[in-house]
């Protein structure tokens, strides 16, 4: 049986789903380009402004649907999960912006790093794009399963942060433009991982209906 | 087998239990052993499809299902340790301590508020006039009905607006002090401002006593109640906080009914 909720529902997976995509391309234009030293600034801005727009859509869409038809239990999770997972989309767009925007204002790659930096951030980026497409994917399946895969690639996350914060505070004798893009792009790779799994934790609560904190 | 919410064993002292009830009317069998503790000085809301035997069991909890002919209840009611279908047990007693509110306001046509509002005590032979004045003022306050028709107490019942009729209904109920309201979709025949009266009369009424609502209202259950049972074809097929029934229900059924996906 059709329900009048069920229509409004399927809008804002749709809605959600196409966030997911845009974020998704967000990301991986910002983070490519700053490590090949492409300027992609111009296209991200306009996707994480598209995604802050889809934002407030997403969440006027779901108060109208709670003021309609007082949603409960599994549609009622749904719509709580979407406003907070369509704000994690948003925040991916962002820090793919910040992140395009660091790779600009230091002039595409920076010549001035060393190797092992950019072998860093290559390898952590390449994570962090991996926990990105699986937060996105599973919320497309609803499939609170792949939150073990996460928790293990958040915590390798959390570990290269730090040992790159430890290494480079050991080697940077001296500040230098280096210092401060690598420093902030890894920060924003570790914030973009966070969000990651805040759409876990949304999946696994539409899912199972249990409240989780994998952070 | 009936689930249970997790916090289930949180659960504040039983006012009443019912144990393996089961109720008939012919051979119909309405109430398939139902097995459930209400919660004192708690709302309670029992919902389910019509037919499920909600209104059989709460009619069940103050011996009223057994006046309708070839109805019978076998299992236990449990009041405050005392199981109500025991032989020596004076049903009338019963009645007194379970206050009852119907579907439809029906007060007596032909008394006035105050004669209405008084009505049970008179029946059980109160005649002390400031004895009645006073129970009056307080079951019409408790009822939240007093600022509106204390200059008008020798009206008829009849002449008040419906929400009003079902609120005297409610403090008739009160003026004889039962220790749980039993409400019958009380709510059903009134307008929305009228029923929001009526909900923020059954709110505060927890503070003095326990209180069971039947309703098919699944927002009103939301709204007014702590505990809410989910009924179906005769058997209690969930029982939990209202909270976590309404956003996480344990039973794939209660799941289809409160999101309107049953059937």
């Amino acid at each position: 049986m059709q329900r009048l909720l069920d229509s409004g529902l399927e809008e804002l997976t749709v809605m959600v789903y196409r966030m997911g995509g845009l974020a998704e391309k967000a990301l991986s234009l910002s983070i490519n380009g700053f490590i090949e030293g492409k300027d992609f600034s111009q296209d991200v801005h306009e996707l994480s402004e598209n995604l802050v727009n889809k934002s407030v859509e997403v969440e006027e869409k779901c108060f109208g649907l709670i003021a309609k038809y007082q949603p409960v239990a599994s549609d009622l999770r749904i719509i709580n999960s979407y406003m907070k997972v369509a704000y994690d989309f948003e925040r991916y767009g962002r820090y793919g912006w910040d992140i395009s925007f660091i790779g600009t204002r230091f002039n595409g790659k920076n010549e001035k790093c060393d190797k092992w930096i950019f072998d860093y951030i290559r390898k952590l980026a390449a994570k962090v794009l991996e926990m990105v497409r699986v937060s996105i994917d599973s919320l497309r399946k609803l499939n609170p399963e792949l939150v073990k895969t996460m928790t293990e690639q958040e915590n390798s996350v959390d570990k290269a942060y730090f040992e790159f914060l430890d290494k480079l505070v050991a080697q940077a004798g001296v500040t230098n433009d280096c210092t401060i893009s690598s420093l902030l792009v890894v920060r924003y790779l570790e914030r973009i991982a966070d969000h990651a799994m805040h759409i876990m934790e949304a999946v696994v609560y539409i899912a199972t209906g249990e409240k989780i904190t994998l952070r | 087998m009936t689930k249970l919410s997790k916090r289930f064993i949180e659960l504040p002292p039983a006012k009443v239990e019912t144990i393996n009830l089961r109720a008939t009317y012919g051979k119909v069998q309405a109430l398939k052993g139902i097995n459930i503790k209400f919660p004192e000085n708690q709302v309670t809301a029992v919902m389910g499809p019509s037919g499920c035997g909600k209104s059989t069991l709460i009619r069940c909890l103050n011996r009223i299902h057994e006046l309708t002919p070839g109805a019978k209840v076998e299992g236990q009611v449990i009041l405050d340790g005392l199981n109500i279908y025991d032989p020596k047990v004076d049903p009338v007693v019963i009645r007194k301590r379970i206050g009852m509110v119907f579907q439809k306001p029906n007060p007596f046509p032909t008394m006035s508020i105050y004669d209405n509002a008084v009505a049970g005590l008179k029946l059980n032979g109160l005649r002390d006039k400031k004895k009645l004045d006073e129970l009056a003022e307080k079951s019409l306050r408790m009822a939240f009905l007093w600022d509106e028709v204390k200059g008008d107490l020798k009206k008829p019942g009849t002449a008040l607006s419906g929400g009003q009729q079902q609120r005297l209904c409610i403090a008739r109920a009160l003026a004889v002090e039962p220790e749980i309201i039993l409400m019958d979709e009380p709510c059903s025949a009134l307008d929305p401002i009228a029923t929001a009266k009526v909900e923020e009369s059954i709110f505060q009424l927890k503070k003095e006593f326990t209180v069971i609502i039947v309703t098919h209202n699944l927002q009103q259950a939301a709204r007014i109640s702590d505990y809410t049972a989910f009924m179906y074809l005769g058997k209690l097929e969930e029982f939990g906080e209202t909270t976590t029934v309404f956003e996480k229900p344990q039973s794939e059924l209660t799941e289809k009914y409160i999101t309107g996906k049953f059937g």
